[in-house]
């Protein structure tokens, strides 16, 4: 059952084994007391195993052999020194009984010497359980702790990449991936390491014991093992390969399955139910039939190995029994009874750690290979770095200039070409154009979440390479267009900006941003816990509280993404009037969307594939007749129909000029 | 304000949800029930169990032949003894055995032979086992994969046809859940956890029986060690429940906080805020571990104390087997025999008690699984409904009182108006007003709580739901597009039409020309939910399809989102084309709409307040006008000339 589900599991084979181990094994370093607990647990446990059988073997051929050999004489007492001694003597040294090593034992003597000998094996197994399970639990401690280690150096180096990196790669993929590689690694160093470690351990010890025994009857019994390898390998690579087809069709049933339910109501306003239903029917099918092809190998796995432990078995009382009867000696030695029992006990013992070590070797290897990626993630260099000797920016005035900038974000494809502006503190720049263009870029050079590649970014005449990152970014605010919100309360949302605020605080801000009437009619008011990204918002409610956010950090530099989205008139009033709040007084660049934000800005830049190609107001572009003009014509004329002032009066046809923005 | 819900879930009203999953509350009725769903492969489930007891009958002979070897090898070893002694003392050996010398001698060279023949034996029953036990388990798995399949499709089927009502009440995720883990839940108990109990108790007492033969004394010993090993089995399975359901939550809050710093990178850079979301991190990463280790430390205790518990068993075996030898009453062979039996009666013990762990969830599954097959479909073809013929337009709504579920404020109070075959009516009102509903009813969505909804003089009750929704088309604002190709996307609703028909109906709604600019052109891929397409795309796709399907009778919701001015002025001019000729129900967004519509209706809480022309309605009623001013938008136009520009 369990090991359908491991084989259930995508096999990666990793690249460099030894690279990635010893650079792995770094992070078990500071366990290595209880490593070496484990080490020395994991031995005296296995030491346990290999006793049991032993002395069970021992207790054969001192105490119990003699009296079986007499069993159908009921009471017979056989002369105690014939020379047929020696055919069912064996290593056994009966210290557990000296008189009974000394020949002529008792019945009481035998009886003895059978509970001391008992009472050994309960101690060993007792012994066995004790060890096994702190082996267990240091090994999976060490795991956890080495997995969590792993995880938070992972996230804290997420943190420290750009931006780059991030539009390089989709957050779903690298989510994905994170907790695949994470869940892998976690059932390997939790489970299956010590598993397997310990099966190894065990199988070498037996093996060796077996061999110390009596090496050629060793190798007779352990005739099966090979074959016990060979067969668990075939059949779970062949599950393996089933499985995999499995995963693509029960994806599609899922997919499906999604797609009917959330559609649910396109598919019954057309009718589609029918069409829907037999397609499912489909998927479904081959589903279940790429299941059942995979499980004919996982059911055939146990039962192969367990006929082949019959086998084993077989060939240990058989080979064993015959050579007992005719007196042969293998490897110079004679065959007890006790040496019978003792491989008959391990021959049992074979079975289960060859198909644990065979299904969660192909875990190792996943694991392995996750953690290589894992390392990936950890070595990918940030492109932005803060440089050695950087000082604290100072507090900011608000003076911003780009003097001739470059940047790309593929090298040889620039995204800015030679990018000149200046900023007064107070002023607002509304950065205008069509998609592409190279807006976002512009702003996100100022936080810098993206370095130039020529030229340089100024804030109060400080390079901002040359200061701290954290410094310069506690001091300018953001608000993104896409406003990210996380699944904690409205409270803690706003205090994201600065985690040190007062609740007064917070509530002033979202007064500010028009955000408090509304967030106190939410059920809990500042309390109310978002649902995933927001959810349970509107698209205007949350612009609200990204301004809220912005407000609340109270930073020198604004940096707005206006949304594009549509909302509607009375939440677009109330987010004109929050913004023009909060743009007061501070530092401003606003990728604009709305007229109104472009008309009271202090500069207008209009930008084209990387380029500034016109500047000004939003008045002296117009007369320019230039692109903005063209940009205006077809993107923002439309909303001069817009009342923008609250409970706009009239039909906007008769408001033939708009009013300007609240101020 | 005016964010508009997918349409049809109700404007306000708790979801509850199908009972809020509480953890292990099914009964045996429901498991029962489920049960019955094998009477489909009454031949492979019996050929399954039939396999079952032919390889535990092979398994218990094997320890069997064990014996046989080993005692033919001690009581060879015992004659040749006897044997070898001198005259005299066999004589006297001779004397007390009731056998002469020549049978001993017998007895000694025949030994070899029955060693043989039980190798020999135990290669044909392990082979026997291994092939019934091989049958065993594949026929369960390929059983339970069948039943898989029946109640997945049993579960689709349902949840296709029930009514939006109950789609209203129940989120995506978790009829996905059943449909999915319960389900799979489900099948591994009745295919292959039923068999394993079955084998286990079978096992277990065959073991037994076959012990309790050989001696009776020392099975006595052994038996009260069995019912303490089977509880901590079943304890543990029950607290591991709980145990693993609370790793499950601490690690979606790990991942959880991972998301959202991945997804919202930019806002943690900007507001600096890594160093919080860094503890955070990291003390989630505790939490989870600590459960972890919680967990390890329960693993690391019960599992080598069962493993010692049936060690100990051994243990007993070993010393009173021995003493038996010793006295006589137990041969060498019986006392191998009885330690590998030994194992059969616990292996059994520990496979029970995780049985019964995984029965309550089972039972809770099929629980939930038939809470979905069992929901009742409020809105279905009534015995005796009629195909609805082609209907001319007219729509009528006669006193129309709706409530949802379980609610007893009525969403539309007292509704009544007509429309007349080609007519179209605009549907105006803020949040909660009742204009989803009105739409909703048309197409018997839902089903009028009082009053009646006419299509011609049809009362949408009486024909069939068929019939009557082919002829109606609906166009909203949020587009679900469909895994497929554009094409399977525009003939949704008819997917026989012809090429010719399907870019007919894509150049009428805008669509032909970005469709053709893709490599692929109808045949591109639409991704899951139509990730490939933009919003402006994707609206015109469903524009398409709606016109395909001809129908005399629209809805429509008239409002863009996140579209740029170009495209927005194709989807309303599209949409202006495909309401020519139909009757047309729009929720209105647009001035256009509004005036060029025949008939306006003013909803407000559910009734209508005021009813008219757009001329109409601007001299008399202030709501009207309100709205008019508040919430409606002028149609995007790209116009050359500009009017505004002088002012500026």
């Amino acid at each position: 059952m369990f090991g359908d589900r491991m084989l259930r599991q995508e096999t990666l084979k990793p690249k460099s084994v030894g690279a990635t181990l010893s650079r792995f094994s770094r992070y078990f370093r500071p366990f290595w007391l209880a490593l070496t607990l484990a080490a020395v647990l994991m031995a005296v446990n296995a030491y346990t195993q290999v006793i049991g059988p032993v002395l069970i073997g021992q207790a054969v051929d001192c105490f119990l052999a003699p009296a079986a050999f007499g069993e159908e004489g009921a009471g017979l007492q056989l002369p105690a020194n014939t020379d047929l001694q020696a055919e069912t003597d064996s290593q056994a040294n009966c210290w557990y009984a000296p008189e009974v090593a000394m020949g002529d034992p008792g019945r009481n003597d035998l009886l003895r010497g059978l509970l001391n000998i008992t009472l050994v094996i309960t101690a060993y197994y007792v012994l066995g359980s004790v060890t096994g399970g702190l082996m267990f639990f240091s090994m999976s401690w060490t795991g956890h702790n080495v997995l969590r280690r792993l995880r938070v150096r992972l996230f804290n180096h997420l943190h420290r990449l750009s931006l780059g990196f991030y539009t390089r790669n989709e957050t779903g993929d690298l989510m994905s991936r994170i907790t695949n590689d994470s869940d892998t690694i976690q059932q390997v160093v939790s489970f299956a390491l010590v598993q397997v470690l310990s099966s190894v351990l065990l199988i070498l010890w037996i093996v060796w014991q077996m061999v110390v025994m009596n090496w050629v009857y060793a190798l007779i019994s352990l005739s099966v093992v090979p074959l016990m390898g060979l067969a668990t390998l075939w059949f779970s690579n062949q599950a393996r390969k089933a499985f995999r087809v499995t995963r693509q069709s029960i994806g599609d049933v899922n997919a499906e399955l999604e797609e009917g339910i959330s559609g649910v109501r396109e598919v019954q306003a057309f009718s589609r139910e029918e069409t829907n239903i037999e397609q499912f029917r489909q998927s479904n099918a081959v589903n279940r039939d790429a299941n059942i092809k995979a499980v004919a190998y996982t059911s055939a796995l146990a039962p192969t190995l367990e006929a082949l432990g019959f086998l084993g078995i077989a060939i240990v009382v058989g080979v064993g029994g015959v050579l007992l009867l005719r007196g042969q000696t293998l490897a110079g030695s004679a065959i007890s009874l006790g040496l019978i029992v003792t491989f008959l006990g391990f021959a049992q013992r074979f079975n289960m750690p060859i198909s644990q070590i065979s299904v969660m070797w192909t875990n190792i290897q996943s694991a392995i290979a996750g953690v290589e990626r894992i390392f990936e993630l950890i070595d990918e260099v940030p492109e932005v770095q803060e440089k050695i000797n950087a000082q604290p920016m100072p507090p900011i005035e608000g003076n911003v200039s780009l003097e001739n900038v470059e940047a790309e974000y593929v090298p040889g494809e620039p995204v800015l070409k030679g990018i000149n502006l200046s900023a007064q503190p107070g002023e607002t720049v509304a950065i205008v154009g069509p998609t592409g263009a190279g807006k976002t870029t512009i702003i996100n050079l100022l936080p810098r979440f993206w370095d130039v590649t020529g030229g340089s970014v100024r804030i109060d005449g400080v390079d901002v390479r040359d200061v701290q990152l954290h410094s310069l970014r506690e001091q300018i605010g953001i608000v993104l267009q896409d406003t990210y919100l996380f699944s904690s309360s409205v409270m803690d949302n706003i205090r994201f900006s600065r985690s040190d605020a007062s609740d007064e605080e917070v509530i002033a801000a979202a007064k500010l941003a028009q955000a408090h009437d509304f967030i106190e009619r939410l059920p809990e008011g500042y309390e109310t816990v978002l649902g995933e990204r927001g959810a349970g918002l509107s698209q205007g409610q949350r612009q609200l509280l990204a301004i809220a956010r912005a407000a609340l950090a109270d930073p020198r530099i604004l940096i707005l993404d206006e949304a594009t989205s549509s909302v509607d008139t009375r939440t677009e009033q109330r987010i004109q009037a929050a913004l023009n709040d909060l743009l007061r007084g501070r530092t401003s660049f606003v990728i604009a969307h709305r007229l109104s934000t472009i008309r009271s800005a202090d500069q207008v830049l209009v930008l084209k594939d990387g380029e500034i190609i016109e500047r000004g107001t939003h008045e002296g572009l117009l007369a320019r007749q230039g692109f903005y003009y063209e940009l205006y014509m077809n993107q923002f004329r439309r909303q001069e129909d817009l009342p923008v002032q609250p409970n706009g009066s009239g039909p906007p046809a008769a408001v033939g000029v708009p009013a300007s923005p609240a101020t | 304000m005016n964010q508009r819900r997918p349409f049809g879930s109700p404007g306000a009203g708790g979801p509850g949800g199908p009972g809020g999953r509480p953890e292990g509350g099914g009964s045996m009725k429901d498991l029962g029930r489920s049960m019955r769903y094998l009477g489909r492969y009454r031949v492979t489930t019996t050929l399954a169990y039939a396999s079952l007891f032919i390889s535990i009958a092979a398994q218990l002979v094997v320890p069997q032949l064990v014996q046989n070897v080993l005692d033919a090898v001690t009581d060879s070893v015992f004659v040749r003894q006897i044997l070898a002694l001198p005259e005299s003392e066999q004589a006297a050996a001779l004397e007390q055995l009731p056998v002469s010398v020549d049978q001993l001698t017998e007895r000694a060279a025949s030994a070899e032979g029955p060693i043989y023949w039980a190798m020999v034996f135990i290669v044909v029953f392990s082979l026997a086992r291994g092939l019934f036990a091989f049958a065993q388990a594949f026929l369960a798995q390929k059983v339970s994969q069948d039943l898989a399949f029946d109640f997945r499709n049993d579960l689709f089927e349902k949840i296709q046809r029930l009514s939006f009502s109950y789609h209203d009440r129940n989120r995506t995720g978790q009829l996905m859940i059943r449909a999915t883990d319960d389900v799979e839940k489900l099948r591994m108990f009745i295919g292959q956890g039923m068999l394993l109990a079955v084998q286990s108790i079978v096992l277990l007492i065959g073991s037994l029986a076959v012990l309790a033969f050989t001696n009776l004394s020392l099975t006595l010993i052994i038996l009260p060690v069995l019912p303490v090993a089977l509880i901590l089995f079943m304890v543990f399975g029950s607290v591991a429940q709980s145990l693993f359901g609370e790793i499950q939550r601490r690690l979606s809050t790990l991942n959880e906080i991972l998301q959202e710093n991945l997804a919202g990178i930019r806002v943690v850079k900007a507001f600096v805020r890594e160093r919080e979301e860094q503890d955070r991190f990291d003390n989630a990463a505790q939490q989870l571990m600590d459960q972890h280790i919680r967990v390890s430390k329960i693993f690391s205790f019960l599992f080598p104390f069962i493993f010692l518990i049936s060690n100990l068993g051994q243990a007993a075996v070993v010393y009173f087997g021995g003493r038996q030898i010793l006295f006589d009453t137990l041969t060498l062979g019986e006392w191998q025999k009885f330690s590998l039996y030994l194992i059969y009666v616990f292996f059994p013990v520990g496979q029970l008690g995780f049985i019964v762990a995984q029965m309550s969830q089972a039972s809770a599954s099929a629980k939930r699984i038939f809470e979905i097959l069992d929901a009742e479909n409020e809105v279905t073809d009534k015995p005796g409904a009629q195909p609805m013929s082609q209907v001319h337009g007219r729509v009528r709504f006669s006193d129309v009182t709706f409530r949802y579920f379980n609610s007893t404020d009525p969403v539309l109070q007292d509704v009544s108006f007509e429309a007349q075959p080609g007519e179209t009516v605009a549907l105006l009102g803020g949040t909660g007003s009742g204009k989803t509903t009105i739409i909703n009813l048309i197409p018997r969505f839902y089903d009028v709580s009082e009053g009646h909804v006419l299509l011609d003089d049809w009362d949408v009750r009486d024909v069939t739901l068929d019939s009557m929704r082919r002829q109606i088309g609906i166009v909203l604002q949020e587009t679900n597009l469909f895994t497929g190709t554009i094409r399977d996307n525009i003939a949704f609703g008819r997917p026989n039409a012809t090429d010719a028909e399907v870019e007919a109906a894509a150049t009428a709604a805008a669509a032909h020309d970005f469709i053709v600019s893709f490599p692929d052109g109808y045949q591109t891929a639409v991704g899951e939910r139509g990730t490939t397409l933009s919003g402006g795309q994707k609206q015109r796709v469903a524009i398409a399809r709606a016109l395909l399907t001809d129908p005399r009778i629209l809805i429509l919701d008239d409002s863009t989102s996140s579209v740029d001015v170009a495209t927005e002025v194709l989807i309303q001019n599209a949409l202006d084309r495909l309401m020519v000729g139909r009757t047309s129900f729009v929720i209105a967004q647009r001035i256009s709409t509004v005036v060029n519509a025949d008939k306006i209706l003013v909803l407000d809480r559910g009734r209508i307040v005021d009813r008219g022309t757009h001329e109409e309605l601007m001299r008399t009623s202030a709501i009207y006008t309100d709205i008019y001013h508040s919430q409606l938008v002028e149609d995007a136009a790209v116009e050359e000339k500009a009017p505004l520009v002088a002012k500026a």
